[in-house]
């Protein structure tokens, strides 16, 4: 018996099994389940299995997707307000204020204990943690790795940068705008979850710290040090980057106009996806260079407090979440090759994982992990402190302003407001 | 006779009833929540008076807000009255009627694309490796340009996609005015030997005056409701260059702080001296 068919039957048993279980209990849901997200191929994929949720709950769903930004905007807006959505699409940059302002509730008190929450990364486990207790379960996540272009560093000479010193050394080198080659593309987009998202290792590489003693610390020397070196860096970023986000950058990654990316582990497996990727035969993976560490990140779903009055509602958007996240989709994610959206060990683990894309993925997001840490400043006041230094520093991008220490004076005389937090 | 003198208000009332309770209720709401210190992260709020119409004043960020805002009606206004007139005028002497009428379709495209579209659209356009409208630039100078990331150029560049969704439109309006114009005057002035210029310049404006007038206020409410342009094309950016007064009341609302009544305080600011200046504006006009 082949291996696929081997996997099928214990697919099937195990699916067969969920749904008994749910089934003998009654069917737990009574409505259509509504979700505010933002488009993953992990969603869209989640959309043709339609038919297996409603198998398993007696209802159907519905996807509003927006772009990160609306999405994060009106999520804000709904759960604070109406609370027209059972379920949210949340991230790391807005758990705390979600959490902490109880427009969520927690996931594992509506987890069905069978679909086993345990099984996911435990790096995203704690990504989802909040004031001890786990908010969502994760769609996507992990932390930044490095791709490079080794037909352009080899033709240039250069070995794959291992520490930040190389890499700026390198990335003038290989910018040869007659070429329409760019060393690096980074993001200047402002937002918490742009610019400030692609700035902040540069921060913590240089020693930064968001506060000190309880005082404000964002004028410091390191954080001088770390926008100038993004300033510097962006001089050779690709044209469309400098008010750019994930799109502009990636886009001109795969287009083949970038020698060298450091972005959100997602990107390996795009990378080498004929049809979004014009390198695919061309790139290689590397962690970031030291001493640089990647953006601990993850986005999930998560159970509105408002959207869902009671726990029969309640009880029913965790068994959409669970049913959304749990191993059945996430296989059928790989077999699809959407490798950049799993999340459960027993995923990773799996000889389909192998055989699909054999040592030097796998063995590259691994190298990543150690390197991975959570950036940001896990408090609900992050997004406006966050977006404030995302202006800021667009501005110092486009040449709007070029005094350094004076934005970053600025940004710490705004964030003393939160210092008691 | 009592009947007849009471129909007039079984029509108006219950108009004017479903007007007051849309435009009001939520205009009374709005500067109620402005006077608290409501957040969306928190149920308690209380009564902080002006407090939030203070701060404002000491916001470097809705001063510029208020200042891109006056910017974007100047700009916009004043480059669609001139290019509907200028293009009204031209399809009417230079074109005969069969090929005016296929151009007023044409003409009429850009502003039935809804504006989210064409935001997207134009923001491709722009982009500084791949799009149309920077291609003559890199092809004469090798070197990319990226308008939408220039602080100087990105407002001009928003209000270019502005100009070609509602010029379009306003010319057409502007060629059907001078059509249904009585052509006494307009032949008396070529018998005297007027040249086109002067036929439009002291006869066809002046007497389209009152027209005119009324679609630059229409152009005028529609510039003030050009969020969703701006936030496809820039978000505000670069930096707050392009950030004008609803999109930085939306971002203090909803995107960055959750201040709700401090996003409030701007929107009756706004409405406020919507109403002052446009009064002001219409009485100089009509008088």
């Amino acid at each position: 018996m082949s291996y696929n068919c081997i996997r099928t039957i214990a697919l099937a048993t195990v699916f067969g099994a969920l749904s008994a279980s749910v089934a003998t209990a009654g069917p737990v849901c009574k409505s259509d389940v509504r979700i505010l997200a933002q488009p993953r191929d992990a969603l869209t994929m989640l959309e043709e299995q339609k038919a297996d949720f409603k198998t398993l709950s007696g209802v159907d769903f519905e996807i509003d997707y927006l772009n990160e930004g609306d999405r994060r905007a009106k999520s804000q807006a709904d759960a604070s307000t109406t609370g027209r959505y059972n379920v949210y699409y949340v991230d790391e940059a807005n758990l705390a204020l979600f959490a902490s302002s109880g427009w969520l509730v927690p996931l594992l008190d509506h987890y069905p204990a069978e679909f086993d929450f345990d099984d996911f990364d435990d790096g995203r486990k704690t990504t989802a943690t909040y004031d001890g207790k786990i908010w969502f379960a994760p769609i996507q996540g992990g932390g930044d790795i490095m791709v490079y272009r080794k037909d352009l560093l080899e033709a240039a000479g250069i070995k794959p940068p291992t520490t930040l010193d190389e890499l700026r050394a390198a990335v003038p080198k290989l910018t040869d705008p007659a070429k329409g080659v760019y060393g690096i593309a980074l993001r200047g987009k402002r937002g918490s979850g742009d610019n400030v998202w692609r700035w902040m290792p540069y921060f913590k590489a240089e020693g930064g710290q968001w506060f000190d003693n309880g005082k404000p610390a964002f004028d410091s020397q390191a954080a001088v040090d770390a926008t100038n070196i993004y300033l510097d860096l962006f001089k050779y970023s690709s044209p469309g980057t400098q008010t750019g986000s994930w799109d502009e950058a990636t886009g001109a990654f795969l287009s083949g106009q970038v020698a060298i990316i450091i972005e959100s582990a997602p990107l390996a497996a795009i990378t080498i996806d004929p049809a979004k990727s014009s390198v695919t035969d061309k790139v290689a993976f590397l962690p970031p260079p030291s001493p640089m560490p990647g953006g601990g990140f993850a986005h999930g779903f998560a159970i509105g407090a408002k959207g869902n009055p009671d726990k029969e509602a309640r009880d029913c958007a965790g068994l959409f979440v669970a049913w959304a996240t749990s191993k059945e989709v996430e296989m059928k994610r790989l077999e699809a090759g959407d490798v950049g959206e799993v999340n459960r060990k027993s995923i990773v683990e799996s000889a389909l994982f192998s055989e699909k894309y054999g040592t030097a993925l796998p063995e590259a997001l691994a190298a990543t992990a150690p390197k991975t840490a959570v950036n940001f400043w896990q408090n609900a006041h992050w997004p406006e402190l966050g977006n404030k230094w995302g202006i800021l520093l667009e501005e110092l991008i486009t040449g709007q302003r070029t005094d350094v220490k004076g934005a970053l004076d600025e940004l710490d005389e705004f964030a003393k407001q939160f210092a008691s937090d | 006779m009592q009947q007849r003198q009471s129909l007039p208000y079984v029509f108006l009332v219950p108009t004017m009833a479903i007007l007051v309770v849309l435009a009001f209720v939520p205009m009374f709401y709005a500067i109620g929540v402005s006077l608290e210190n409501r957040t969306l992260s928190s149920p308690d709020s209380h009564f902080v008076g002006l407090k939030n119409y203070l701060l404002l004043f000491g916001d470097s960020r809705f001063v510029n807000a208020l200042w891109v805002s006056v910017k974007w009606e100047l700009i916009t206004v004043s480059a669609t009255m001139i290019a509907a007139i200028g293009l009204g005028v031209l399809m009417f002497e230079a074109a005969g009627p069969k090929l005016r009428n296929a151009l007023s379709l044409i003409f009429l495209i850009p502003v039935l694309l809804p504006r989210v579209c064409a935001a997207f659209v134009w923001k491709f356009a722009f982009h500084p490796l791949y799009g149309i409208i920077t291609y003559p630039y890199r092809l004469i100078t090798g070197q990319p340009l990226d308008m939408l990331s220039s602080p100087t150029q990105a407002l001009f560049a928003v209000a270019f996609v502005d100009l070609w969704q509602w010029g379009f439109f306003f010319a057409v309006i502007v060629l059907k005015l001078i059509e249904i114009l009585p052509q006494q005057p307009l032949e008396a002035a070529r018998l005297d030997y007027a040249k086109p210029w002067q036929i439009h310049v002291y006869i066809t404006l002046p007497m389209l005056r009152v027209p005119l007038v009324s679609l630059m206020f229409v152009k005028m409410i529609e510039s003030l409701r050009s969020f969703d342009l701006i936030y496809v094309m820039t978000r505000g950016g670069p930096g707050t260059s392009t950030e004008t007064l609803d999109m930085y009341a939306f971002s203090q609302g909803f995107i960055e702080a959750g201040k709700i009544s401090y996003a409030s305080s701007m929107a009756v600011i706004m409405m406020v001296a919507t109403v002052v200046i446009f009064t002001v504006v219409w009485k100089r006009l009509k008088s």
